[in-house]
């Protein structure tokens, strides 16, 4: 026979998964829209630090940008492996196929290491450039990656140029 | 006599520097003093609740699956925390979102937990976790100021120049790894020799 004593461990953890595993649901089901509208009032903020006074469409997950009433440029979001995980990354371009500007959208990179990518003096380089222009000092380009952070340098670099060639596809 | 519990986990039993615990974010996100901060807010407000929480319900956890319930509780808490933050506020999920799924794995939570709240009351838990925070806060700001310095030449904290240049070419390797070991070294040392833990 089992008794009270072997039972009682079991039944408090079973218990315990449950009720915590219950209340992450509901968190989870009660926050999911709000994180998500969140994150594309984030998208859209983002959007404009690249280009300032334009105007938003959304078209299969690329967007196009206007001024006026005047096409200036396409942005897409990429993802990409960094050191520590996913990385969202959006990459503008103006239609005559360079880089408008890049931005970080979310990142696991460590701090104060490859969290630097998302700084400004990194990520104001690749503006301009065009898709053979877009590699690493290390790589024989003329992006100066971060200091210490060359897999996360790398892999901005990457996600910029994805981005860039689906931007270059679907503008034709 | 109580007040005891609150002060040991300032310099005796200072988490980081005394108990040696916790060291693999110290040593990740000391390489600012800027992350230092966020790390500190989002860390005493984690150890604080779940440690009451464990306490609240020290009576009905088993002794033999304690470790397995603790940390069920810490995991699910922290993340039911950072859902609500990205759910609800966005601008402080940007502060403080990456260092919230690093508090699951720091042991001091895990460590305070077992040592402390399972066998304590209430109130003793609420002032041995904040004497915990305000020791854990103070040991990885003090880590990061000198790696910030002597790594950058210069601390920066929220776009204000508390220090400007010092240096015309620090030494990187400060904010890279092995500073975070030649630091933490060097201050074990230093509160070794002092006697303090």
């Amino acid at each position: 026979m089992v008794g009270k004593e072997e039972v009682r461990p079991v039944a408090v953890l079973v218990i315990t998964c449950l009720v915590w595993g219950a209340l992450l649901g509901l968190t989870h089901s009660a926050t999911e829209k709000r994180i998500e509208e969140a994150e594309r009032a984030e998208l859209y903020r983002t959007l404009s630090q690249i280009f300032p006074s334009a105007q938003f469409k959304e078209e299969n997950g690329y967007y196009t940008c206007w001024e006026n009433g005047v096409l200036v440029g396409y942005a897409v979001e990429v993802e990409e492996r960094g050191y520590g995980g996913k990385m969202r990354v959006l990459v503008g371009a103006l239609p005559d196929g360079t880089v408008a500007g890049v931005r970080i959208l979310s990142h696991g990179e460590t701090p104060g290491l490859g969290a630097r990518v998302t700084e400004e003096t990194f990520l104001e380089q690749f503006r301009g450039k065009e898709l053979g222009g877009v590699v690493l000092k290390k790589d024989g380009g003329e992006i100066e990656g971060v200091t210490g952070a060359t897999i996360s340098s790398r892999a901005v670099v990457r996600a910029v140029r994805s981005g860039l060639e689906n931007l270059l596809r679907w503008m034709e | 006599m109580r007040l005891q519990e609150f002060t040991k986990g300032i310099l005796k039993k200072n988490p980081v520097l005394g108990l040696v615990l916790g060291l693999c974010p110290t040593l990740a996100i000391t390489t600012r003093v800027e992350n230092a901060l966020g790390m500190s807010l989002a860390f005493t407000f984690v150890i604080v609740l779940s440690n009451l929480l464990i306490s609240l319900l020290k009576r009905f956890i088993p002794r033999d699956v304690r470790i397995p319930t603790f940390i069920v509780i810490i995991a699910s808490f922290v993340t039911i925390v950072e859902m609500l933050i990205h759910g609800y506020s966005p601008s402080l999920y940007e502060q403080l979102g990456i260092f919230l799924p690093l508090i699951t794995v720091n042991c001091i939570v895990l460590g305070r937990a077992e040592a402390f709240a399972s066998k304590r009351p209430v109130s003793e838990t609420l002032l041995d976790t904040l004497g915990m925070s305000v020791g854990f806060s103070l040991a990885i700001l003090v880590i990061s100021f000198l790696r910030e310095l002597f790594g950058t030449g210069k601390v920066v904290v929220f776009g204000y120049q508390v220090i400007p240049g010092i240096l015309s070419s620090p030494p990187v390797g400060m904010i890279l790894p092995p500073g975070a070991f030649l630091v933490m070294g060097i201050l074990l040392a230093v509160m070794k020799k002092a006697g303090v833990v």
